[in-house]
């Protein structure tokens, strides 16, 4: 009996132990960092950074980090992570600093503006000769150009989502990189916006430590991708200093290139950045609110309380409403397939008795223009985007919502009528019912799709909201046919290089028509082939007043057919900073045009560069 | 019947628990009257309105005006702009740009003021001067001028076809509107939640939505546990076998996680409130059974139902007349705690975010769910969840008093 006993309790042991090792493999490289990065300095534990030196984030990075590969998708890490509307530059670079405010594109590692050739079809960059690796060696064409190949080579999205539009990267000499595009049946560029894109967005990596990565891995593609790369060179402002599931530290290279004059002239302010990792939104406000966090990239709902109600200094990029720049669309999508949703009359009727202000209001808690302010259109409401169409010549067909009686006299008008008196519209004898959708916790948008159920009841059309867990709704929603979300939200992307054109693409696109696991776009299976041909036609036109043009069209388009509507604004990312530690971060008006991107989206990380301790 | 009802109103603590439910009970009832219509309605536009009374600005200005000369008014509105934090803070400022102040008092409003005017200037940017200070004193600056400026304040209208303003009416510092004149005055007790929604009204019909479902899930529990511990105390031997190995392994499952999985895997589309209160009552039953089943057990072998037995009754006959009113009392009290517990448990599971879904009607836990998820708790906007966790907690509280109450009368071991 007692042998028995022990048996058994060994047999736990055993079962014990090996469920408790598994967990740490996958964290044994970033624990090795970890070890390499605290010897030099014995207070590089955790808890002990001084904190008139370090700068703390919220809202970047969730869970563990599994390592530093710039050439993975995978890391988990928020400083390995390409942003539409700005690339994490902390610790790799790309060539250029996109800047969402004006849309420009701001050399970093490239010296001066790309130069397009006559024809559209190749742009040449130049590289600072200043420009150096964590190692000390110089930064080259030949770099360049080695990561995009090796991109290709292993297929990970830098590589994937560039190969159908760039040709070739090419280093001409040390300083020149020549970037190919793929050409039409025409001999035309296939794309060139995707070329600007990839100027802005894509990591360049060392030739000589990805050569490094291929010898360890034998070349295998995707050993290379989950390396986790503990030996990785970089050439931005910051490396690794220490990761844990607590926190992740980086800390400044004081050889970082960047102080040479050709660029910032200087380091950045804080001697270290660090992302305390929190369990939720929850914990991550807190901290805020206590000044344990400088710069947060959560929503804070009703942001302006912080300041008015508990005095905090805390301050938003502008001091009112919507106390950031907005760029991102969430929008809700018709299923066209659906029996009544195919009815551009039962659509536009949904979309106009919509009451926005109160989403804005709720959802939003304000910090969004409401469409009194920014008309409803393709667009995002910065000034750039905004006046790439005429207006006017769409004015009569945008709709600022809550209009219940035009919705209404829609209906009758177009004979959809209750004819049973059960209060719910018919169209072709069929009760006009429908399920409106969006991933459950998801709060803004739970309340946003509350208010549009709302609204069918007020016209005669029955919606309700269902919340699926996010692992279930985004298998259905990318499925190529699906027929159980009827009216559901999804996004739109924010700004970057490619925008407002990709916008246009992902809300009305029939390239997405069928096509199974689509992340893309139009959801909703809408297909037009006017639409189609100006989405064609957009990247290759250069003149101003043809693009405009063509624009005017795409939206006439869209508020007539109303596959999908737009239910509020949303930043690009939410940046909110509390001024305990730091201050003068960037503000709207201060003439230093740094858009307000958590000073680390493209070129909001210059911002690095301004703050100054308080006093 | 009588004399059982007089000894237990006798116990105080039935009749407390007794009065709270009741109190609360007809807050359920009268409150829609006085207040009708649909509670799940968004009234205001944004998050969280404070509680308070509103008063509509639009129907204010039309009312008809009295002129009071209050010689506290000017007082009281320069005090809502200028507290004495903000007097010490704006001494800060004068000192961030080296303005010599000399010996201002700073209790005095008229030198401080004068001082302020003078040199304030949104457009300076002191060193080392925080954003979130620079705001702040531009929006001191702005409300002290609004506060300051003694001048009539105009109302007009624009013209619809020239676009030009009319002037249809001046308001002075000394214009007060009777409450009782203004067409629309709202009272908001509570205030409103995270959607704009009345906290009160919807409270109000949260706990008749959580009441039924106590109802009805302690009801199923109730009636599932009675019925299983009927049959297994009374006939006993393999049946009795195999309902109690049914009943262990309920027991060892803890019921919160059963009813987790169960409504996690019905999905949120099929979860009303009574499928909610299904699962509970599917999950609670299990203490229930094992308690009749003793009991019965101990009945089983007294003297009147072995007469039963000989007269030849039938099984049911004898469960219902000869067992069933012997411990119909503890039945009773078992429900009540059912009842409570199925409250608390849709509660939990609202918290989790499996509750009923959420447009159709409110309940306490899905209320709680929402104010959390807007982080009301963190942000001091107590009224969207402390009064329905004071509710959650005075029915719970009242079912158990009026429990204990029971059970001093009826339990022969605690009785007097």
């Amino acid at each position: 009996m007692k042998r028995k006993v022990v048996t058994v309790l060994l047999a736990l042991a055993a079962f014990a132990l090996f469920f408790s090792c598994k967990p740490k493999e996958s964290n044994t490289a970033v624990a090795e960092v970890q070890k390499e990065t605290e010897a030099p300095a014995a207070d590089a534990s955790s808890g002990t950074l001084p904190r008139n030196q370090t700068l703390y984030w919220a809202g970047l990075q969730w869970g563990s980090i599994n390592g530093w590969n710039v050439l993975s998708d995978d890391m988990n890490n928020f400083n390995v992570s390409r942003q539409a509307y700005g690339t994490r530059i902390t610790m790799f670079e790309t060539l250029y600093m996109y800047n969402f405010l004006d849309g420009s594109l701001v050399p970093l590692i490239a010296d001066g503006a790309p130069q397009w050739n006559a024809g559209k079809t190749e742009v040449t960059v130049k590289i600072k000769k200043a420009a150096k690796w964590s190692d000390g060696t110089p930064l080259t064409a030949e770099d360049v150009a080695y990561t995009y190949a090796t991109a290709v080579k292993i297929g990970n999205t830098a590589g994937n989502s560039n190969k159908p539009y760039i040709a070739a990267v090419e280093a001409k000499d040390a300083q020149t990189v020549v970037i190919k595009a793929a050409l039409d049946a025409s001999g035309a560029a296939k794309n060139p916006l995707m070329l600007d894109n990839y100027l802005a967005v894509e990591y360049v990596a060392q030739k000589a430590w990805i050569q490094k990565l291929e010898s360890r891995t034998g070349s295998d593609a995707t050993k290379m991708k989950i390396d986790p790369a503990e030996d990785v060179v970089y050439s931005g402002p910051y490396g690794p200093y220490f990761a844990d599931d607590q926190k992740v530290v980086l800390v400044r290279n004081d050889n970082y290139w960047g102080k040479d004059a050709s660029m910032w002239g200087k380091l950045p302010a804080p001697k270290y950045v660090a992302h305390t990792i929190y369990a939720d939104n929850a914990g991550g406000e807190v901290a805020f609110k206590s000044g344990e966090v400088d710069v947060s990239q959560q929503f804070n709902s009703n942001v302006q309380d912080l300041w008015l109600k508990d005095k905090l200094p805390i301050s938003t990029y502008m001091s009112e409403a919507p106390y950031g720049i907005c760029g991102s669309l969430p929008t809700a999508y018709f299923n066209m397939a659906i029996p009544g949703l195919d009815n551009v009359n039962v659509r536009k009727a949904i979309a106009m008795a919509v009451d926005y202000d109160a989403i804005i209001a709720n959802a939003m808690t304000n910090q969004s223009p409401t469409f009194d302010q920014v008309p409803r259109s393709t667009m995002n409401p910065t000034p750039g985007e905004q006046a790439l169409y005429d207006q006017k010549a769409v004015a009569n067909l945008q709709w600022v919502g809550n209009d219940v009686a035009g919705a209404n006299a829609l209906l009758d008008k177009a004979g959809i009528k209750d004819t049973n008196g059960d209060g719910i519209r018919e169209l072709n004898g069929q009760k006009l019912s429908f399920k409106a959708s969006c991933p459950n916790g998801w709060t803004d948008w739970m309340a946003a799709i509350e208010i549009v159920a709302a609204a069918g009841e007020k016209i005669g059309i029955e919606i309700t909201s269902v919340f699926p867990e996010w692992s279930v709704y985004q298998t259905v929603v990318t499925q190529a046919h699906q027929m159980e979300y009827e009216i559901f939200m999804m996004w739109s992307d924010g700004s970057s290089p490619t925008m407002p054109w990709n916008r246009v693409r992902q809300l009305m696109s029939s390239e997405y028509v069928g096509v199974e696991g689509n992340w893309s776009g139009n959801w909703g299976q809408y297909s037009n082939p006017k639409v189609d041909q100006i989405i064609s036609a957009i990247p290759a036109t250069t003149d101003p007043a043809k693009l405009k043009s063509l624009y005017t069209e795409a939206n006439k388009i869209y508020l007539t057919d109303v596959p999908s509507f737009t239910l509020m604004y949303r930043p690009n990312c939410f940046h909110a900073v509390n001024e305990s530690v730091w201050t003068n971060y960037p503000e709207d008006g201060d003439g230093q045009n740094i858009p307000p991107g958590d000073l680390i989206h493209g070129y909001s990380i210059a911002g690095l560069y301004t703050i100054t301790p308080v006093k | 019947m009588k004399h059982i009802l007089s000894q237990i109103f006798h116990t105080g603590k039935f009749t407390m628990g007794f009065c709270i439910f009741m109190g609360i009970l007809l807050l359920m009832v009268f409150y829609p009257l006085i207040n009708p219509g649909d509670p799940l309605k968004i009234v205001s536009i944004g998050t969280f309105a404070r509680p308070g009374t509103y008063i509509s600005l639009y129907d204010a200005v039309d009312s008809r005006l009295n002129t009071l000369k209050l010689d506290e008014a000017p007082a009281n509105r320069l005090e809502s702009v200028l507290k004495m934090e903000d007097r010490v803070k704006m001494v800060m400022w004068f000192e961030a740009v080296e303005i010599p102040i000399g010996h201002l008092n700073i209790h005095d409003t008229e030198a401080l003021l004068a001082l302020w005017e003078e040199h304030y200037d949104s457009t300076v940017r002191p060193e080392g001067m925080t954003k979130a200070d620079r705001n702040y004193f531009q929006r001191l600056d702005e409300s002290l001028n609004r506060v300051l400026v003694t001048k009539e304040k105009i109302l007009a209208t624009r013209d619809a076809s020239t676009a030009e303003l009319q002037e249809i009416r001046a308001i002075e510092d000394t214009d007060y509107v009777n409450l009782k004149n203004v067409a629309n005055v709202k009272r908001l007790p509570l205030g409103t939640d995270n959607f704009g929604r009345d906290v009160l009204k919807e409270l109000v019909a949260a706990i008749r939505t959580s009441l039924v479902i106590g109802l009805i899930a302690g009801t199923i529990a109730t009636l599932i546990g009675l019925t299983l511990g009927l049959i297994s105390g009374f006939i006993g031997g393999i049946v009795d076998d195999i309902i109690m190995f049914v009943t262990n392994i309920f027991t060892v499952i803890p019921a919160f996680v059963l009813l987790i999985l169960i409504s996690y895997s019905i999905g949120q589309d099929q979860r009303g409130p009574t499928t909610v209160a299904v699962v509970i009552g599917m999950t609670a039953w299990v203490w229930t059974a094992r308690a009749v089943r003793s009991q019965v057990i101990s009945l089983r072998n007294r003297d009147h139902v072995n007469l039963s037995k000989l007269s030849g009754h039938n099984l049911f006959l004898i469960i219902v007349t000869d067992i069933l009113p012997y411990i119909a009392s503890y039945v009773v009290m078992a429900l009540i705690l059912q009842i409570s517990g199925a409250i608390l448990a849709e509660a939990q599971l609202s918290m989790l975010g499996l509750g009923p879904k959420t447009t159709e009607v409110p309940t306490l836990g899905l209320m709680m769910n929402w104010s959390m998820l807007y982080t009301a708790h963190l942000n001091g906007y107590w009224w969207a969840y402390f009064p329905v966790l004071l509710t959650i907690a005075l029915i719970s509280f009242s079912l158990n008093l009026m429990n204990t109450g029971l059970d001093q009368v009826f339990n022969p071991t605690l009785r007097d």
